[in-house]
């Protein structure tokens, strides 16, 4: 199995792309793509500060584990190499909460898989978003229910 | 019994703590528990309907990290974890 995954507990430790670009690196793929997730300063017409992420990190790990599984049946990409981190605690602008890097021998299924990485996440994976807002104040976002597949 | 509470998300808010705590005196339904928390609400919050929302909007999951249904029955001491809506990425 050519898997990563990881809740980075941003007191503790960095994410850094430098390790997944090393993790899918192969020369047998022939397409690798990484995807950065990143702070953004407005949302819904407020100029966001920072966000806090928090994480049910065991229920996280099992949901990657399941989506990188559910690929070969659902996707038919079976030659692949997949490295997910997201991020836990406090994160200023432009920093980055989650890195799907994916390699695979052709571009089309790499930019298939790591597409369905992300959307798969945000339906599935309990994560929750706390955004600060200039004038100091700051809310939880609301989300969508959790589904389990 | 007792039954641990774990927040995570939104309902961070209902405790300066990781986790509340029931006393339970039977076996409970996970839809009997929502009905605790939301007393718990009433009584510390003054009802906040925000905080009602998120437990009635919320799922939740064992101590093995899987998500329960409604009629699961917590019969002795363990943990639960409230899952809000999530929006992770």
């Amino acid at each position: 199995m050519m898997l990563h995954t990881k809740v980075i507990d941003i007191k503790k430790e960095k994410i850094e792309v430098k390790k997944a670009e090393n993790f899918i690196s192969s020369s047998k793929f022939g397409a690798s793509l990484i995807f950065k997730g990143t702070v953004r300063n407005t949302n819904d017409n407020k100029k966001v500060t920072g966000i806090t992420y928090d994480s049910h990190d065991a229920m996280v790990i099992k949901s990657f584990e399941e989506i990188y599984n559910e690929v070969d049946q659902k996707l038919k990409i079976k030659d692949k190499a997949v490295y997910i981190e997201h991020v836990k605690g406090y994160l200023n602008l432009g920093e980055i909460s989650i890195i799907i890097a994916v390699a695979c021998p052709h571009r089309a299924e790499a930019y298939i898989l790591s597409k369905y990485i992300i959307e798969e996440i945000k339906k599935r994976s309990p994560i929750w978003k706390k955004e600060h807002y200039e004038n100091e104040k700051s809310e939880w976002l609301k989300g969508n229910p959790i589904q389990v597949n | 019994m007792k039954v641990i509470l774990e927040l995570f998300g939104a309902s961070r808010d209902l405790s300066d703590k990781d986790f509340l705590e029931f006393n339970i005196e039977k076996k409970i339904s996970i839809k009997d528990f929502k009905k605790k928390i939301i007393t718990y609400v009433d009584e510390n919050f003054k009802g906040n309907k925000n905080y009602k929302k998120i437990i009635e909007t919320s799922s939740f999951c064992s101590q093995d990290n899987n998500i329960i249904s409604e009629n699961y029955n917590i019969t002795k001491d363990q943990k639960i974890g409230i899952i809000p809506p999530i929006g992770g990425g």
